[in-house]
């Protein structure tokens, strides 16, 4: 986490290349990325929230970064866009020290100096003007103009750019601009299939596998309302966490509900719809 | 007292309506498939209420007694179940040609008949009998019973004991005839009956019965599976007299059965020649509630609404021939039986004349011969306007009254929340967008000259400036302001005559008969719950007219009233009448957004064609009159943008853009290519327009 000096702080984290993250492939992603990456070709990830954009991104890190000596201590920097989110908070600034100001690289510039993989999740809730920055470090330029500086630095060879939005329910009101898009190979996330997805919650929440069934059952059921359009289809990281509520003992249908059906609606008659799919899975 | 009657009775039919809504949301978790469903009453004939594609029929009242052991929420969503997993579970999407793991294929393959649909061929096997495919039907409700208790165990409760309360209504096998009362064992059975009475002679036909039904509980067991069965039990019912009384009898207990058959026992070779005919209206099927009564989507026609009974013979000759479309089912005169459409709200009826006012004589008694006179406004709800003759390039001033009146409430009619059924799946994204277009919560302001807090970056630049010995910006601080929701929109809904037009058949919605005016009022439902979730004000309004002196302008929810269940029985109440004479009615409520404080004021003209009156620039000749008229709406429009609201016209008449396009600013107006896309068109609209004001 970076305490920026204007007070809007992008969340950023970094991820311990220590130990494989837990991730089971949907279809080629892992391909596809790493031949992306020996051509430094930077990656757009798109997919519904909670399918596992982020999880795969860490997962790739730690296959790129994971037996490497020369690995950066960061390999890679997660920043978490959001509107207020400005260019200096990417590419950093000067802060006040009791030797006068200090210059304090952002999380963008962090990476493109040290070689990380740079994630900016859901890129497109920062506004246009700021992802504007990004054209140069995803070309065949890969530089980084740091205008208070005066200086434009290159970006080292192991650098790469991910970014990932949700064009389901950003699509409407926002997008990213063409000449930002057209510089990212895309890679389309969807939720897995059932049997992967009773694995990954049997593996994340530590649930049974008949649990683990039920729950990926209810939420194949429900994302056919996503389908509709009348809600945000159910996450495998939502079902994660109610598994992980049912694994501490919680009984299903309360875990689903105050896990699953306040987290998906609240408009009452899809609540209640909703009640009612989970009734219908779990016995009482 | 009448009040709070009044008042109960209006609680009882929106809780009915919301329940209506979440449990066709729970078809479509179950499913994927869209419904709507619809209420019958007790007593109605079992082929009217047989469900289609697209519509649930259920009963306004769930069948509860003092011994019941559910719920009415719990027999509703037992039945919509039992309805969701026929769909999903593949009842409507038979091929006889695919295989199935637990019977010797007694199906004839496809030859002939390969061009001819699954479905439609069913009834040939049973010589296009009723009995066969009601057996078929109680083949599949086992099936789907069974796998509903695998598939959904937290229904499992519930669901017994609907199928027990099923059972206590079952009428006695002693007083049925023996055909009858081995189909009531059959029926018994797939109700998880244990027993039946029957008399001795018929114990054999049972045991066969269920020895070949019982198979259909295997996890295994497919759509197809059901065929087979049916057809093995259809040999046998066709075995047994239809007339003739017991002499004897005792209970026959399912479990003791025989559970093995002989299969070689069974002759479906020429079954269908035997069943010919076995039909009738005899008491031989008794229908189960909670269950969905077989109607003509079992064999091919998902949209009909005939009586199975009189659809059959059609199929059974179709399916001798080429696969014919849904649609020739839909026209009529092929003598078949139909319910009556299904009337929903405000509909019209197509064949009864709408209520105009015929035209004025063009004599010199014609409307528009006076043109001078400067009318008055003669009561406190009548306002006088000017109207752009766009031929002179002037106004004519006081031209035009209008009159504000109240909107009658039409309790039976147009519900909102059958609105939300229909289109309430997009009102989730349509708020979240509309959240996203501008998010709640405060504003932060940077380089502010005063504030909540320093801000560092610009405090940072000054102590730079000040030791580079630049003078300082006191542009310092951060500012946080809440946002307010500060958005007024209007809609004005043309209520011509031409508004009660019934349009053409939609295949997606058979049987129902639906006007633009219907259209209008759902798109108005649709955002007005949109609305109310994000805070925008907003205001509902018609407008018709008879002459420049009538100009009537309907209030159905004024744009600072509060929403209550009466402002939807006043869109219910909304009627076509007369003529469109829109530039007075956007001329007042610009007057009346004028008045809201709002930082955003939005105008929605939502109209089905061209703006005509009866003495709306006539006296420049029939040809003149179109541009007249457009001209004075397009003025308006121009008014209404320089009192800084945003005004657009959304038209469903195809050729709008040829007569708008000339007159109107091109951001002004959307012409809808579909009418039946109305609500979706003007949510994208608003969509846009809010992400762009």
């Amino acid at each position: 986490m970076i305490e920026t000096a204007t007070g809007t702080t992008p969340t950023t984290s970094r991820t311990s290349r220590s130990q494989e993250p837990f991730y089971l492939p949907v279809h080629d992603e892992v391909a596809l990325f790493t031949a992306a990456y020996e051509q430094r070709i930077p990656v757009l990830l798109k997919g519904p929230t909670g399918c596992g954009k982020t999880r795969f991104v860490e997962h790739m890190a730690w296959r790129i970064f994971g037996g490497r000596a020369d690995a950066p201590a960061q390999p890679l920097v997660t920043v978490t866009c959001h509107d207020d989110i400005t260019s200096a908070d990417l590419v950093g600034r000067y802060l006040l020290s009791s030797e006068g100001t200090t210059w304090l690289d952002g999380p963008l510039t962090q990476a493109a100096r040290s070689g990380a993989l740079c994630y900016l999740d859901e890129v497109v809730e920062a506004r246009k003007d700021t992802t504007v920055i990004l054209h140069s470090l995803t070309d065949h330029r890969r530089t980084l103009p740091i205008e208070r500086l005066g200086e434009t630095i290159e970006a080292h060879d192991d650098f790469l750019l991910v970014v990932s939005y949700n064009p389901g329910y950003q699509a409407a009101a926002k997008d990213l601009k063409p000449s930002t898009r057209q510089r990212f190979m895309a890679i389309e996330f969807t939720y897995p299939d059932r049997d992967l997805e009773v694995r990954i919650i049997s593996h994340e929440a530590g649930v049974d596998e008949a649990t683990a069934r039920d729950l990926a059952f209810l939420g194949e059921q429900l994302r056919r309302l996503d389908e509709a359009g009348v809600i945000e289809g159910p996450s495998t990281r939502l079902l994660v966490h109610v598994g992980g509520l049912i694994t501490h003992g919680i009984a299903p249908r309360r875990a689903c509900d105050v896990g699953l059906v306040q987290a998906l609606s609240d408009d009452p008659d899809v609540q209640e719809a909703v009640t009612q799919v989970v009734g219908a899975v779990f016995p009482a | 007292m009448t009040g709070l009657r009044e008042s109960a009775a209006l609680e009882v039919a929106v809780a009915e309506d919301r329940t209506r809504h979440s449990l066709a949301l729970y078809y479509r978790a179950l499913c994927g498939e869209v419904c709507s469903l619809v209420p019958y009453d007790d007593g109605s004939s079992p082929w009217e209420h047989a469900d289609t594609e697209t519509t649930v029929w259920l009963p306004r009242r769930a069948p509860l007694d003092d011994h019941a052991e559910f719920t009415a929420d719990q027999w509703y969503q037992v039945a919509m179940t039992h309805r969701a997993m026929h769909r999903a579970m593949g009842t409507f999407e038979l091929d006889l040609d695919r295989d199935e793991p637990l019977f010797p294929r007694r199906r004839p393959r496809a030859a002939d008949d390969a061009d001819v649909p699954s479905l439609p061929r069913l009834a040939g096997l049973f010589g296009g009998s009723v009995l066969g495919i009601h057996i078929f039907a109680t083949c599949e409700d086992l099936r789907i019973d069974a796998a509903t208790d695998r598939l959904l165990p937290g229904l499992a409760k519930p669901a017994t004991g609907v199928r027990h309360g099923a059972l206590h209504e079952r009428p006695q096998p002693a007083a049925l005839s023996p055909r009858a009362a081995a189909i009531e064992a059959l029926v018994r059975f797939s109700l998880g009956g244990s027993l039946v009475w029957a008399a001795t002679s018929m114990h054999e036909p049972i045991a066969r019965i269920i020895s070949v039904a019982r198979r259909l509980r295997d996890p295994r067991a497919r759509v197809e599976s059901s065929v087979e069965a049916a057809l093995r039990i259809c040999d046998v019912l066709v075995g047994v007299p239809t007339e003739g009384a017991h002499r004897s009898g005792r209970e026959v207990r399912f479990a003791e059965l025989d559970t093995t058959y002989d299969e070689s026992g069974f002759d479906t070779e020429t079954l269908s020649a035997r069943m010919t005919g076995a039909q009738g209206f005899a008491e031989w099927y008794h229908p189960v509630a909670y269950r969905d009564w077989p109607g003509p989507r079992y064999v091919g026609a998902p949209a009909s609404d005939a009586s199975l009974e009189a659809f059959l013979p059609q199929v059974a000759q179709a399916s001798t021939a080429p696969a014919h479309g849904e649609g020739e089912d839909q026209d009529g005169g092929d003598g078949v039986p139909r319910r009556a459409p299904e009337r929903t709200a405000g509909s019209a009826d197509p064949g009864a004349a709408p209520n105009v006012r015929p035209l004025m004589p063009l004599n010199g008694d014609e409307p528009w011969a006076d043109l001078e006179t400067r009318l008055q406004s003669r009561a406190a709800n009548e306002f006088v306007y000017p109207e752009w003759d766009s031929y002179s390039a002037t106004y004519r001033q006081q031209f035009t009254r209008l009159r504000v009146v109240g909107t009658p409430v039409q309790r039976a009619d147009h519900s909102h929340y059958r609105a939300l059924a229909r289109y309430g799946h997009l009102v989730g994204p349509l708020v979240r967008a509309l959240e996203r277009v501008r998010p709640d919560g405060h504003t932060i302001t940077r380089r502010s000259p005063s504030g909540d807090d320093l801000d560092l970056d610009a405090c940072i630049d000054a102590a730079i400036d000040l030791r580079t010995g630049v003078e300082p910006s006191d542009r310092v601080f951060t500012d946080l302001r809440r946002r307010r929701r500060d958005v007024a929109v209007v809609f004005a809904l043309d209520l011509s005559a031409s508004t009660a037009i019934a349009l053409p058949p939609d295949p997606e919605a058979p049987g129902t008969v639906r006007s633009i005016l219907d259209l209008q009022r759902d798109a108005v439902s649709l955002l007005a719950r949109a609305l109310e979730r994000v805070g925008d004000a907003y205001g509902v309004y018609g407008f018709s007219g008879s002459g420049r002196d009538d100009v009537r302008l309907s209030v159905v929810k004024d744009v600072e009233e509060r929403t209550t269940p009466t402002v939807w029985h006043r869109l219910g109440g909304l009627r076509p009448d007369h003529t469109t004479r829109m530039a007075p009615a956007i001329r007042h409520l610009t007057s009346r957004l004028r008045s809201v404080e709002a930082a955003t004021k939005i105008m929605f003209v939502i109209s089905d064609g061209r703006p005509f009156d009866i003495d709306y620039g006539q006296q420049y000749g029939e040809e003149a009159m179109l541009g007249y008229a457009v001209g004075d709406t397009a003025r308006a429009l121009a008014e209404a943008r320089e009192a800084g609201l945003h005004p657009y016209l959304l038209t469903v008449d195809p050729d709008g853009a040829d007569y708008l396009g000339a007159a109107c600013e091109p951001g002004s107006y959307r012409v809808i290519a579909d009418t039946r896309q109305l609500p979706e068109a003007l949510a994208a609209l608003y969509i846009s327009v809010r992400s762009s004001s």
